[in-house]
């Protein structure tokens, strides 16, 4: 099992299921058994439904197999809409 | 039976009036815009006498469909010099509609006149009152006076003194359901300043002896409206604030709209320091979170005097609730409400300004003076951009608009005049407007679709009159349009026309998050609209004949498709960090009103 350090952005209802004390905006970093997406997902515990939009390294990516490198940056937003 | 009501203020009389048969369908936007492009001349001056303003709650409107309480306020535009709707919650929707008034129609000015008017609306009457008292004074202090010369908690529009002063970025105020707060704007294209070429500085509509209005079938729009209300509760967007666990769930409830400042920021399309950057380094301090946080943070410091809120209804019976009360830090009292995304964007992100003490101040200067936040925002990073004040400088940028206040003060009307004027005045030749609007919160570079709707909206650069960001960048209706795609014509098309649909039958335009992802929800608000009216409406061509009759407004009053264009420098500067012009071809442009 290879491991490998991410960095992940949780924003809105996904905030709670980051690290206590981490800023609004504020990346921390993970680290994954599985370098994908879903790897991130899996570890935080966030559902592929809740997971609506993910950006790696500020670009929109839409597999959940999307492969991922060490030291990425992962955003990921629930469903939202203002306006 | 829904009534007109037309008010001449040459010579201060009034009369009620049928809707015509023709008309009987149409409430809201679609009545406004028909009203003005049957009514006035398209090349009218619009503060002169020749011009009208027309007011309509939207169909429903004191009906118990959810989130069915917007009010449309139409004329031509002193800004944009076309066709106008502008809407908003607040009160005054819903009493009209309980007060079965179709809409307002207001003509003439007073000739000579140094008096100040406001027109009090009440089941079957209507006052021309003289309320010189009303006038030259900031608009908290205006909603205080008349709920309290007018103990029935009315709804209150009009305009502050940018709009007394006739200044091109006068917005009509409306109060909040509390009066705390002048905050509801139907804010864009300085409708207020019509409000005061007509001498007009409140309409006050006292909903007493009202009624719910009566759908022709009403059993069958009491099913639907309850389906609707489920379908928007149960969606991640527009849903209830907590899940079964107590966990937040509702985007709109928990953080407001300004649950996007962080995702377009982080999407590289968040419009900064006068739209040189797609990324603010500082979005995060501004944002809805920021505002949830702080919210929850006075309450927990100062308990039941903690006036701080999120979910907040903006009108009567709305579910959504994404409206705001932000809090000072240091008391837990009320500083403004509400604090919109956009607001954010323009007074914050936009201007280089990341403190929210600072963003909300100058919102609230805006709702007391009277004037558009977005347009407000645009114009004062018109002032950054010729170098008088600094980027990033809230304090500065606060007194800058404080000068609104002085009749006096030059500068003070310039700041309250547009980005387009202000831009001209002071030797900027980066003005991001359309047709004489400024753009709104999303740049048009990295994210095309909504740039082709900032060209070519009948309204000037306006988001709301036709959302792609729905589908570019938030996925909604399953799968994401790619924002890059060049082709977005008919995307701009369809989102233009459904929402001139929905501008006209009351509901908010953010039901459309919901909607668009579920069919039960999409039928059962069609079906509210169609038992309503006792006829199968088709939400297409409604919205596609409401735009066909704006575009032949703004076509007599001069524009062509010269005017359905961006501003040059979206097509020739990169905005990092994707490093991208604004690149959709001119006949893609031109195709999204093709053969209209």
């Amino acid at each position: 099992m290879i491991s490998m350090i991410v960095n992940v952005k949780l924003y809105a209802t996904l905030r709670k299921l980051a690290p206590k004390n981490v800023q609004i905006g504020e990346a921390f970093p993970l680290d994954l058994d599985s370098p994908t997406v879903n790897g991130v997902l899996h570890k935080l515990g966030i559902g592929e439904e809740q997971a609506k939009i993910i950006m790696v390294n500020g670009t929109r990516v839409t597999k959940f197999d999307h492969e991922l490198h060490a030291n990425d940056t992962v955003v990921i937003f629930p469903p939202v809409g203002g306006g | 039976m829904s009534k007109v009501l037309r008010i001449n203020m040459e010579d201060l009389s009034h009369k009620w009036q049928n809707v015509k048969p023709a008309h009987k369908t149409y409430a809201g936007r679609a009545f406004t815009s028909t009203i003005l492009s049957e009514e006035v001349d398209p090349t009218c001056h619009p503060l002169r006498e020749q011009n009208k303003i027309v007011i309509s709650p939207g169909l429903l409107a004191g009906t118990l469909a959810p989130s069915s309480g917007r009010l449309s306020v139409g004329a031509k535009s002193p800004l944009t010099g076309g066709i106008k709707e502008a809407n908003a919650g607040g009160l005054t929707g819903t009493r009209l509609g309980n007060l079965g008034v179709r809409g307002i129609i207001i003509e003439g000015a007073p000739k000579n006149s140094k008096d100040w008017y406001s027109i009090l609306v009440g089941k079957d009457k209507c006052e021309i009152l003289k309320t010189n008292q009303y006038a030259g004074i900031g608009l908290y202090d205006l909603i205080g006076k008349v709920w309290k010369d007018h103990p029935t908690k009315p709804g209150i529009i009009g305009c502050g003194v940018a709009g007394q002063r006739l200044l091109e970025n006068a917005g009509v105020f409306g109060n909040n359901i509390e009066n705390s707060d002048p905050g509801r704007y139907a804010g864009r294209g300085g409708l207020g300043a019509v409000f005061g070429s007509k001498r007009i500085v409140a309409v006050i509509s006292d909903g007493k002896g009202g009624s719910r209005p009566e759908a022709k079938d009403q059993e069958k729009f009491d099913e639907a409206r309850k389906t609707f209300v489920k379908s928007l509760n149960a969606h991640a967007v527009t849903g209830k604030l907590k899940d079964d666990k107590g966990e937040p769930y509702g985007g709109l409830k928990n953080y407001g709209t300004n649950i996007l400042l962080n995702i377009l920021s982080e999407a590289g399309g968040l419009p900064t320091r006068g739209f040189r950057s797609g990324r603010f380094d500082k979005a995060a301090k501004i944002s809805g979170e920021a505002v949830h946080d702080l919210v929850d943070k006075t309450k927990a410091k100062f308990g039941d005097k903690a006036e701080g809120k999120y979910a907040h209804a903006c009108h009567p019976g709305c579910v959504m609730a994404c409206s705001n009360i932000v809090p000072y830090e240091e008391t837990g009292k009320q500083h403004v409400s509400p604090l919109e995304y956009e607001t954010a964007w323009s007074l914050g992100a936009n201007l280089g300004i990341g403190i929210l003490h600072d963003v909300a101040e100058l919102n609230r200067l805006c709702n007391d003076i009277g004037l558009d936040t977005i347009e407000a925002g645009n114009t004062i990073a018109m002032f950054m951009e010729a170098g008088i004040i600094p980027f990033g400088d809230g304090p500065k940028a606060i007194a800058l608009l404080k000068k609104a206040y002085d009749e006096d003060s030059v500068e003070g009307r310039l700041v309250s005049s547009g980005a387009q004027t202000a831009g001209k005045t002071l030797g900027v030749t980066r003005i991001p407007s359309v047709k004489g609007q400024a753009l709104p919160a999303y740049d048009p570079r990295p994210i095309k679709g909504i740039g082709v709707t900032y060209a070519t909206s009948t309204m000037g650069a306006d988001h709301t009159a036709g959302y792609t960001i729905a589908a570019e960048i938030l996925g909604i209706k399953g799968k994401v349009t790619d924002p890059r795609d060049l082709k977005k014509a008919e995307l701009s098309q369809a989102f233009q026309a459904t929402t001139a649909y929905i501008d006209s039958t009351g509901y908010c335009l953010f039901i459309a998050f919901c909607i668009l992802d579920d069919d039960d929800g999409f039928n059962a608000m069609k079906t509210t609209v169609d038992s309503f009216l006792g006829e199968d409406i088709d939400v297409t061509s409604y919205g596609k004949d409401v735009l066909k009759k704006e575009r032949e407004f703004n076509k007599k009053a001069g524009f062509t498709e010269a005017d359905d264009r961006l501003p040059e420098f979206f097509k020739t500067e990169p905005l990092p960090p994707h490093n991208v012009v604004f690149d959709v071809p001119d006949e893609e442009l031109d195709a999204v009103f093709k053969g209209f």
